[in-house]
């Protein structure tokens, strides 16, 4: 059987393990993955090319990859730049696994034809392998045979890699139809069939050519209908299709692969055709009229495309759910340099101490602090970017950035949230904005402070709580927004305490607000911002925090 | 959806009444889409907001974006029925600076009468 010859390691050129060999496709920072699942393959700077590298030392039409017998040749099609193989230009040559292929440019784009370390796994050959070694005797009634492949695409379920399914898919169908080969043809967004993999009966891949029928393809999906020949020859019909006459095919199978009924159970699909979407076709053929083809039912072959439909669905689905969790995998690295952002060291001064902490509700938020010492003094700022998410926390990365940099080089503070405003609303960065505040104090308690639509900060000196109202527009709303800073003295002992609209917007399972008053309470009578926020949480009682909230205190020592 | 949109004409002046809560997603593009559609034939708006209980920050910052395209279009939105957490937001961001706030709806075309004179 075609098995035993699969997936050992000596294997070089295209005939080697699973499907197509792969191109692996490296320009600047980014990898592409490409299946090689046609004959000849284009590369050149041409929009039409199949590889397209968009660089002017790439020729238009700059070189070919051509498959002759299961073995892959790259040819130069006259380019001005040359196509290199490991380095050495070459005219036409035979490509080995790991070669680096490189059009014209050097470096900068290149290709890595079929990399070992591609190995797709083999559970499921491995699994046929098994079952291949069950002698199917020529008395297998139909039914045996229909069992037989049931059981194997059962197991296959649980493995939901599409490729695989194609190969196991096509060895099983050449192994009950005693075809020469088979084709997995699948559409893709635009209606298109492409194909998804070739097999012929030795377990060789194949690739696409001009000896399939597409007519018949075409008339499969288009008429929705299992399209079976056992003898072109009788057929009077066929006998002007193209492929069948230049490539004397005598037997064709073409079945549609539907997609399953949502509904439809495994029972309920027995023999019945499910009239679901289609997906593709399934296409065998033989050139030689096979009696072995004819007695293969009808209902076989259509219980063999439900099965791979549903397979194929499956697959895909897992698909699906891979790609959910690689973003939600982005998410949490998202959070995580999030998290690092907002981990702030703060800077030991002889004059001051300063403490923060960020209580998030969700992983990600658009609050952030961060303090930096100059000679000028000590800044700090306190951000809260509207909305939640991955786009806040995006939005918070920058504006972070820019302030902290700007304070790094001692801007005076009017002039920073003045650049940063002229550049969210440049950019249109799209009703997204923040409220800032920013404040720096000197060694000499003289405190400087712009107020960007953010809670008014809170002067605590002997217990006593001030609210000024100096405040500006928020950043990022409105570009000819101008901006003004205020200015008090802050004695020694004195606190300025700093919250986001979380703290003040904290509601109880009565809908009540935390509010400033109550804010007001807390601080004049704590030393330390834990208080705060253990009486946010006694007010809340086990209310979930619907927004982020952050505290930063500073103390001015003198 | 929490957000319900009407809109009348009085005296040449185009009333939107607003009523539930203007938070960011479907109820901020919800206001977005509607108020384009009204400005697209009216030139002359009020937000009528005393049905609005709840505006959170995103919400606030569609409407700024709406009243900042509709200013440079040429037309004009003026506000009235802001509740006292409304107006405390407006305060504190310091965008009763670029908001008119009226009173009263008759107080808020009696504006536009008066501009338009």
């Amino acid at each position: 059987m075609a098995f035993s010859s699969s997936g050992s390691g000596s294997d070089s050129g295209g005939s080697s393990s699973g499907l197509f060999p792969t191109l692996i496709f490296v320009q600047g920072n980014e990898q592409r993955t490409i299946n090689l699942d046609h004959s000849p393959y284009s590369v050149g700077r041409k929009v039409d090319k199949d590889l397209v590298i968009a660089d002017p030392r790439v020729s238009r039409d700059h070189a070919l990859i051509v498959s002759e017998n299961g073995v892959f040749f790259v040819v130069d099609q006259g380019s001005k730049h040359g196509t290199f193989v490991n380095g050495e230009r070459v005219q036409r040559q035979k490509l080995e696994r790991n070669d680096r292929l490189e059009f014209g440019v050097r470096d900068v784009a290149y290709v890595i034809f079929h990399p070992l370390h591609m190995q797709s796994s083999n559970t499921a050959r491995e699994f046929l392998s098994q079952i291949s070694g069950i002698h199917i005797s020529t008395e297998t009634t139909d039914l045996e045979k229909l069992t037989l492949f049931l059981e194997a695409a059962r197991k296959l379920n649980t493995i939901g890699v599409l490729d695989e399914i194609f190969v196991t898919l096509l060895d099983a169908t050449l192994k009950l139809t005693r075809a020469e080969r088979g084709y997995v043809f699948m559409k893709n967004e635009d209606g298109n069939l492409r194909l998804a993999a070739g097999r012929n009966s030795k377990g060789e891949p194949l690739l696409d050519d001009k000896t399939i029928s597409h007519s018949i393809l075409d008339e499969t999906l288009k008429s929705n209908s299992e399209f079976v020949i056992t003898d072109t020859s009788q057929s009077l019909d066929l006998a002007g299709r193209q492929s069948i006459v230049a490539y004397d095919l005598r037997t064709v199978i073409c079945i549609p692969l539907r997609k399953p009924q949502v509904q439809a159970t495994r029972d309920a699909q027995g023999g019945a055709t499910g009239s679901g979407e289609v997906m593709g076709a399934l296409y065998v053929d033989s050139r030689f009229a096979s009696r072995d083809i004819s007695s293969v039912s009808n209902e076989i072959l259509q219980a063999i495309a439900i099965e791979a439909a549903s397979l194929i669905e499956n697959a895909r689905l897992v698909q699906t759910e891979e790609a959910a969790r690689r973003y939600q995998q982005e998410l949490s690295i998202a959070a995580g340099i999030q998290q690092r952002l907002m981990a702030v060291t703060i800077p030991e001064v002889p004059f001051a101490r300063l403490a923060g902490r960020n209580l998030s509700c969700k992983e990600i938020g658009g609050d952030f602090f961060d303090a930096v010492n100059t000679e000028d003094g000590l800044a700090i700022v306190l951000a809260d970017v509207s909305g939640k998410g991955v786009s806040a926390a995006l939005l918070a990365s920058t504006l972070q950035g820019m302030i902290y940099s700007q304070l790094t080089a001692r801007m005076p503070l009017v002039e920073i949230v003045t650049a940063v405003n002229r550049f969210f609303t440049h950019k249109h960065i799209g009703e997204k904005y923040a409220t800032v505040i920013v404040a720096r104090i000197h060694p000499d308690g003289e405190l400087e402070y712009v107020n960007c639509g953010h809670v008014p900060p809170l002067l605590v000196s002997n217990q006593s709580v001030n609210r000024p109202t100096h405040g500006n527009l928020p950043v990022g709303l409105l570009k000819d927004a101008t901006y003004e800073s205020d200015r008090c003295r802050m004695k020694p002992g004195d606190r300025l305490v700093l919250v986001t609209d979380g703290v003040t917007e904290a509601e109880n399972a009565r809908g009540d607000f935390f509010e400033d008053s109550r804010l007001e309470i807390v601080a004049a009578k704590s030393h330390s911002l834990e208080d705060i926020f253990t009486a946010v949480a006694d007010f809340c009682s086990g209310t979930p925090l619907s927004d982020d909230c952050t505290v930063v205190d500073l103390l001015y020592t003198g | 959806m929490t957000l319900k949109l009407d809109s009348r004409e009085v005296d040449g002046v185009t009333v939107v009444n607003c009523q539930g809560r203007i938070v960011f997603g479907e109820e901020s593009f919800h206001l977005r889409d509607y108020l384009k559609q009204v400005l697209a034939s009216s030139r002359k708006l009020i937000l009528n907001f005393s049905g609005v209980s709840y505006i959170d920050s995103g919400g606030l910052g569609t409407l700024v974006g709406v009243y900042s395209s509709a200013r440079s279009a040429g037309a004009d939105i003026k506000l009235t029925g802001l509740g006292q957490r409304l107006r405390d937001v407006l305060q504190i961001t310091k965008l009763v600076t670029v908001f008119e706030v009226y009173d009263n709806e008759p107080q808020a075309i009696a504006a536009f009468q008066r501009g338009a004179a």
